[in-house]
């Protein structure tokens, strides 16, 4: 096995993402995730400051 | 220890390294040893970078830096999912399409075999010191809690670790870390259901919130921008996201753990998925620090957690003082608790007037018994000069020990165990590919037969995992070791950070300019650290952005290279 990196011709062909047509869906669900944790935890500090 | 705890805790690990050894036997070529023959799902994967970067030390001094601080470290994690998203778009890809066992090895194709080299060593460095640390801090707290020998636990450990990742490599320890991940939540789950058990009968969990919302604990997100705070809004956003970017994309240990994958969909799904739970994880553990912070308005917490420390002050001149100040700290406590349970009764009328005279009332206390212990660890200090007077990394483990019943003892020591060998076996993992790969099979045996390579991965993983025994059993030597290696890291990881980003994002510049861009960038960074005061952690952004600026200049002088 040579050590230079070989590059492949093809790229391994993309499978879809479970629950979304495309990838955009799942980084939109991690990002939506992301603001409503913050959102929640905004509320919170707020709740028991 | 129990022997009850003994079986529970010695039933965990061997079961983890036997399933280990067992699931991943039988001939193996070097595809399959470094890449585990890409045939891990996407639930695989993220539970393996979830557990590589979960270390010992998170489960021990989390809840004790919850503790001390409340929930606020978890903004340190804000910018996580959003690295995760621009690796899966970004990184992911030409990974894949380049076909490569190291991140490095993607540093030939875009630059050259000097660049690669380089990034490959400065990893090893600051890497190869890691992997002795992730041993050693955890070794060091359970010998003092345990009174084991701290060599004896380091062994433990290490030869654990090198067992089945020898044996099975990166697919053993993905395989491994799965197991090592369901024992961690597992066992912070069942101790954070028994810290709200342990609760008065008169306390509920939402009178124990309450409590601690009002005593500061509850702190989750603060907005307001300040540069000498290091957990807020901003600076998880911005520093969190860079490190993470650094962390996932460009460090060996994280990029084996998704290279494996089945496809690209699975790398990038596991990936996610870490993006999706890591601050749900870190939430959980953090609030279980704050359980345990109510916990102790109730019942008497030792004057300092390292029992061991304390101790060893009664064999000094300056016994009578701890006496004193011990039986201050009780009379403090005492008045304390009196005041937390009026401040539970005044939280229960839902009178504003009488919260805030409550709340008043236990915040002044609470300073009074503040400051008792930090003349606590003044005697500490004065007794025993060379003893370490920060004391949050020994909440935890003190809470479990004293207090959770026989069984659930042993099992949280193996959700200790299995973090440390978690993070440890991806490091061994990745040090042994990055030497065979980046190194070995480059630059110093280049025409030999598979089985050769695969015979020297194992022998480096060996080498790698004795090292890493030999200077966690040496550490202690070391002055304020883990601060050492942390500026260590910071001195290497923003150079690191700074060639991949060219190589992904300025197509403009070459690799003669990015390998003296980089070469120059270490330089300021070491100059900086050895001449003047600026904090470690800026290093890294000064790297970074050295590596991009110098890049920018010397293309235009160096750019004459064939590309």
């Amino acid at each position: 096995m040579s050590d230079k990196s070989k590059p492949v011709d093809t790229e391994p062909p993309l499978e879809k993402p479970p629950f979304f047509k495309s990838w955009a869906g799942m980084y939109w669900l991690v990002l939506g995730n992301l603001a409503f944790l913050i959102v929640l935890f905004y509320i919170i500090t707020k709740f028991y400051e | 220890m129990r022997p009850l705890d003994w079986i529970v805790l010695l039933g965990t690990l061997g079961f983890i390294v036997i399933y280990g050894v067992w699931k991943t036997r039988g001939s193996q070529d070097i595809e399959g040893y470094l890449k585990g023959n890409n045939s891990m799902k996407w639930w695989t994967i993220g539970l393996s970078i979830m557990a590589t970067q979960a270390s010992a030390i998170t489960f021990l001094s989390t809840p004790g830096q919850a503790y001390e601080d409340g929930m606020r470290f978890i903004q340190f994690y804000f910018g996580l999912p959003i690295a995760m998203v621009i690796i899966s778009i970004t990184v992911i890809p030409i990974f894949y399409r380049l076909n490569v066992f190291t991140a490095y090895e993607f540093l030939e194709n875009r630059f050259d075999l000097k660049t690669r080299s380089l990034a490959a060593l400065l990893f090893l460095v600051q890497r190869g010191l890691a992997a002795g640390i992730t041993i050693y801090a955890p070794a060091i707290i359970l010998s003092t809690m345990l009174g084991w020998s701290l060599t004896a636990t380091n062994l433990i450990i290490g030869v654990l670790v090198i067992i089945y990742t020898v044996s099975g490599g990166t697919k053993a320890v993905s395989v491994t870390q799965t197991q090592q991940m369901a024992v961690m939540m597992g066992g912070m789950l069942v101790a954070g259901f028994m810290v709200v058990q342990y609760l008065p009968e008169n306390v509920s969990f939402g009178d124990a919130v309450a409590v601690a919302g009002k005593m500061g604990k509850m702190n989750v997100v603060d907005f307001s921008f300040d540069w000498d705070d290091r957990y807020n809004f901003w600076s998880g956003m911005t520093g969190g996201l860079f490190l993470a970017l650094s962390y996932f994309g460009t460090d060996q240990s994280q990029v084996a753990r998704y290279l494996g994958g089945k496809s690209i969909a699975e790398s990038r799904l596991g990936l996610l998925f870490n993006g999706l739970l890591k601050i749900p994880m870190q939430f959980m553990i953090l609030f279980i620090g704050v359980m345990v912070f109510v916990f102790y308005q109730f019942n008497q917490p030792p004057v300092f957690f390292n029992e061991a420390a304390r101790s060893k002050v009664y064999a000094t001149p300056y016994a009578g003082e701890m006496r004193e100040l011990e039986t201050k700290y009780t009379a403090a406590f005492q008045e304390k608790q009196e005041a937390v349970h009026g401040l539970v009764a005044a939280l229960k009328t839902e009178n504003e007037a009488a919260i805030v005279i409550a709340e008043n009332k236990v915040d002044a206390l609470t300073t009074a018994a503040k400051a008792v212990r930090e003349e606590v660890k003044g005697v500490i200090s004065k007794a025993t000069p060379k003893a370490e007077t920060k004391d949050t990394d020994y909440v935890f483990i003190s809470f479990v020990m004293k207090y959770l019943p026989a069984g659930l003892v042993g099992l949280l020591l193996a959700v200790i165990f299995s973090a440390a060998m978690s993070s440890s076996s991806s490091e061994l993992n990745a040090l042994a590919s990055t030497t065979v790969v980046d190194i070995y099979r480059r630059s110093v045996k280049q025409h030999a037969s598979p089985k050769h390579y695969l015979i020297a991965s194992k022998l480096f993983t060996i080498g790698w995992g004795l090292i890493a025994v030999l200077f966690a059993t040496y550490a202690s030597l070391l002055d304020n070791l883990i601060q050492a290696v942390n500026i260590i890291g910071s001195i290497f990881y923003g150079t690191i950070l700074g060639i991949f980003l060219v190589a992904f994002y300025f197509k403009y510049i070459r690799g003669n300019a990015v390998f003296w861009a980089a070469v120059l960038a270490e330089l300021v960074v070491l100059y900086c650290h050895f001449y003047t005061d600026i904090a470690f952690l800026w290093f890294n952004v000064i790297g970074c952005a050295c590596v991009i600026l110098f890049g920018f200049i010397l293309q235009p002088l160096l750019g004459r290279e064939k590309v």
